[in-house]
């Protein structure tokens, strides 16, 4: 299959390896990658923001950039859902682009969701040694339904024990400008977050979200109780590296 | 105040339509119902159920079994309770084996709705009553509830005011869910001016979460199945 | 882009800064979250209860005109008195009135959201009633002088001294502040309150079409002490809040009760269909239906916003909501806190400055969609809400400058791809062993309680395009 990757904005930015990792996982899976110019954000900021004009704009931006391309993936449950939850939406007025937009729905999926069920790989044959825990994003597994992609992903990896995290469900209080709009509010759940990661007693914390890895981790290392932090594609690759 | 056809109309102009004039058609969706496989068994569920809200509860097989139940659970305390010819307070007719054990016991009945002239004298001796007795007219197995309708010769108050509220009911009227129950209720047309369902005692949880009985309905009830 | 009201922030503060509000609010809505859980599993196939109560709200709103017609018809029919309120107003001085018709001077009072909504007690203490709530956590609260804090649990956060504090005044002597010692208080004390009452005024938790009945739900026994001893029963409902006939109750009431607080039914289930037939012994001989509308036709006539009105006030968006988890519901400032809250007090109030901070209330997680037995999607209208706003110009012009910004950079990916090689470059100052920590708002906001990773020195579409040339 010809995968296209979308970057996302977020990590495109600030963990870029993240992104070239993921690029060689699916290589190793067989698969042909290409990353499309212009693609930059799926909109989320915006429209979550409530500016939805704004959002609609980059988010056409979006669907021209992966128009010509046969899948797309991408490391984050929280834009995978931006655009299946909500394209439809944007562009309900604009049945040319509501159309390009349900092609894209079509096509478009989290990482661990397209490598679990689509090329029904659940065992990328790495190993990594750790106890770690792993915090379901709310996008990806309420609104994107992904299920248990990325734990089934996590169960293979040989030599990672995997404990629970109590109160998993809980929001760990990023919700993209929601941690700057209501910084107090948003303390207050990454502080619960990070007291359930370190009452899990994990030395790694696990995530398929970016937004929210750097959420948690970045007030873990405020308090100076800093556990290591990796998104599941960061783990893969080092676990299939050794 | 309003006019009625303006604040219709309005409704309806904000719906984009004219009012129907039919009962409007829509289709429900089905819902999985908890079903039971026979009377035994519901009996036994229907019990479980209640007590396990806190209520206590036996079957009943004869007139001896009703009598030695209700000794068990009464019988001390009669003995104590200081206005006794007026410490019971029951429906004008019980089901007959309720009625029987009462005259077998030689327990004293004050009929509500005939024991004052006024509703608030009647209240101020339901209040005072240490027990109510009243039967019941279905009963639902998977909530352990009791269904109530009022009628001239029963009265609301009887199991509501009194401290404890002790209830007979033939195992034929038990079934198995709500469902069953409202349908029976639908098909009786116009319907009584209140339909009261009980499930346990009276409770709150509104101080700390703390689960209290009896805050303002009555604190024990009890319930009798008769085996029919 | 932080600019919020300073009295919200100083309500946001006081409750982070509230210990026992914290502890309460999260023991409360663990317990019911866990009693819904099983209460809902054990049903079978939940997905379908919650689609079937959707189906039912869903129809019922989209023929509220022809159902509230049948009802008034089958109320007056019956002998009861429907009065229609446009306005909280209205319905207050409809309720006054009746009051003054009475003679009425003992108001009881059991659980009434649409009571809370129009502010009643206080317009009829001022005429020389006394208005009694007899819910317990209303009672509390009501001394206190606070409005709920839950819509199920309203006084979640008092403590029990608090709550032994406040009652001593009342009994006129020391109270131990256990349960069972303040439940008994009263008791005793809500007994004499009950066989006085001349009116009682009880909330609607369903009112049926097609009998003229309401519906109404309690574990304590007051909504019946309400409805069955004062001679005159007056009922406040908000005017969406119909079922077609009692066929729907069964999918209403197990949503409602097992939602709610986990139970299979409430302890109390009263379905009446007032007033009292003249042959029987108690029961009110009067009986008034107040129908609010207070701006439920504007969401009506507004598909958007429809679906809010197809909620049966359970609490479970409460109980889920990590926002709400934090903060408990005094902060929202409203009436209705929690999410569905958030959703329709700015559309019954039509006030953004007032109300406007509350769609924000919200990371947007989706959990209360998710817990909702009729299915709204209370996140969406969340959204959707902030969309209106900023549509309506209401919100900060440093905001919408933010988001020009954004709309232009995200749209030009090479420009993007400039300006970010230029920020790696210029964000050394902010750096410290690789992180940022500190900065101007509204980075601060992020940096205050956490650091943030800084910008790579290449982004990924500048490295891999230097990989694939």
């Amino acid at each position: 299959m010809k995968v296209s990757l979308f970057a996302t904005c977020l990590a495109n930015a600030l963990y870029p390896e993240m992104v070239l990792t993921m690029a060689k996982i699916l290589k190793h899976l067989g698969q042909t990658v290409d990353v499309p110019e212009g693609q930059a954000c799926c909109g989320q900021i915006a429209f979550n923001s409530g500016y939805f004009d704004d959002a609609r704009e980059v988010a056409r931006t979006l669907i021209d950039s992966f128009e010509h391309s046969e899948v797309v993936v991408g490391p984050s449950g929280s834009c995978i859902a931006m655009i299946h939850e909500y394209y439809p939406t944007l562009f309900e007025n604009e049945p040319a682009y509501l159309e390009k937009a349900n092609e894209l729905i079509q096509k478009s999926y989290e990482f661990t969701q397209f490598v679990v069920d689509v090329l029904k790989k659940p065992d990328l044959g790495a190993s990594y040694s750790a106890k770690a825990t792993y915090h379901p994003s709310c996008h990806a597994t309420r609104l994107l339904k992904i299920g248990d992609a990325p734990l089934t992903l996590l169960q293979h990896v040989k030599g990672l024990e995997l404990v629970p995290l109590p109160e998993a469900q809980l929001c760990c209080g990023f919700g993209g400008t929601f941690s700057v709009k209501m910084p107090k509010i948003s303390e207050a759940m990454v502080a619960e977050k990070a007291q359930h990661v370190l009452d899990s007693g994990a030395d790694l914390l696990l995530g398929m979200d970016m937004g929210c890895l750097m959420n948690i981790s970045g007030y873990l290392e405020k308090i100076h109780k800093p556990v290591k932090t990796m998104h599941i594609i960061q783990l893969l690759g080092e676990g299939m590296r050794s | 105040m309003t006019n009625t056809n303006e604040f219709i109309n309005q409704l309806a102009s904000k719906l984009g339509r004219a009012t129907p004039t039919e009962t409007p058609n829509y289709v429900a969706s089905n819902v999985p119902q908890y079903r039971l496989s026979n009377p035994k068994e519901r009996a036994s569920i229907f019990l479980d159920n209640w007590q396990a809200l806190g209520g206590k509860g036996a079957i009943v097989e004869s007139l001896e079994d009703t009598v030695q139940c209700l000794r068990g659970w009464f019988g001390d305390l009669l003995a104590a309770w200081p206005n006794k010819p007026q410490a019971i307070i029951a429906w004008d007719l019980l089901p007959t084996v309720a009625e029987y054990a009462f005259k077998a016991l030689e327990w004293p009945l004050v009929r509500y709705t005939q024991a004052a002239q006024t509703a608030v004298d009647r209240y101020s001796l339901a209040a005072l009553a240490e027990l109510g007795v009243t039967g019941a007219d279905r009963g639902i197995a998977l909530s352990g509830t009791l269904v109530i309708n009022s009628h001239p010769q029963r009265g609301r108050a009887i199991s509501l005011l009194p401290p404890r509220h002790l209830t007979f009911i033939e195992a034929s009227k038990l079934r198995d869910n709500l469902f069953e129950v409202l349908e029976e209720l639908a098909s009786l047309g116009i319907p009584p001016s209140a339909i009261e369902m009980i499930s346990g005692p009276s409770r709150t949880s509104d101080i700390e979460m703390d689960l209290s009985i009896g805050v303002h309905g009555p604190i024990e009830v009890y319930v009798v199945v008769i085996d029919d | 882009m932080t600019m919020y009201n300073p009295t919200i922030d100083q309500r946001v503060d006081e409750a982070l800064a509230n210990d026992f509000l914290r502890l309460a609010t999260r023991r409360a809505t663990d317990r019911l979250r866990n009693n819904k859980y099983k209460a809902t599993a054990e049903l079978g196939d939940w997905e379908k209860w919650r689609q079937a109560g959707e189906t039912i709200r869903t129809h019922v709103v989209a023929n509220l005109d022809f159902y509230l017609q049948q009802l008034i018809g089958q109320i007056e029919k019956q002998g009861g008195h429907v009065h229609l309120a446009k306005t909280p107003a209205d319905a207050i001085a409809i309720v006054r009135k009746i009051v003054a018709d009475n003679n009425s001077k003992n108001v009881i009072k059991s659980k009434s959201m649409i009571s809370e909504e129009i502010h009643l007690n206080h317009a009829l203490e001022e005429d020389g009633s006394t208005v009694i709530e007899t819910d317990l956590g209303e009672y509390i609260i009501q001394i206190a002088g606070e409005p709920p804090s839950h819509i199920i649990v309203p006084a979640m956060h008092k403590t029990r001294q608090q709550v032994a504090d406040l009652f001593e005044p009342i009994a006129g002597h020391v109270l131990s502040s256990d349960t069972p010692t303040l439940t008994r208080f009263v008791r005793l004390q809500m007994r004499e309150r009950f066989l006085q009452g001349d009116i009682g005024i009880t909330g609607c938790n369903f009112a049926v079409a097609n009998t003229g009945s309401i519906v109404m739900v309690t574990n304590e026994g007051n909504g019946r002490m309400v409805s069955t001893l004062p001679r005159v029963q007056i009922t406040l409902m908000g005017m969406e809040r119909i079922v077609p006939s009692f066929r729907e109750l069964d999918v209403m009431l197990n949503l409602l009760a097992r939602s709610a607080t986990g139970q299979r039914l409430s302890s109390y289930t009263s379905i009446l269909t007032p007033p009292k037939r003249a042959s029987e012994a108690d029961g009110p001989e009067e009986f008034h239906l107040v129908i609010l509308d207070h701006n439920r036709s504007e969401i009506l006539g507004d598909q958007t916003f429809r679906p809010a009105l197809n909620c049966i006030r359970c609490g479970a968006c409460f109980n889920v909501c990590p926002v709400y988890r934090q903060i408990g519901g005094h902060a929202y400032g409203s009436v209705y806190a929690g999410p569905i809250g958030s959703v329709i007090t700015p559309l019954l109030e039509k006030d953004w400055k007032t109300w406007g901070h509350l769609p924000y209330f919200s990371s947007l997680c989706g959990a209360c969609s998710e817990a909702c037995p009729v299915r709204i999607p209370l996140h969406d209208l969340l959204v959707k809400l902030r969309a209106r706003k900023t549509l309506s110009g209401h919100t900060p012009q440093i905001e919408q400058q933010i988001f020009k910004t954004y709309r232009y950079f995200f749209t030009h990916e090479k420009i993007l791809r400039r300006a970010l090689r230029l920020g790696s470059r210029l964000q050394w100052p902010l750096v410290r062993n690789g992180r940022i920590s500190g900065g101007p708002p509204p980075l601060s906001n992020w940096t205050k309680s956490r650091t943030l990773p800084k910008v790579a020195t290449k982004s990924f579409m500048q490295m891999w395009s230097e990989l694939n040339p």
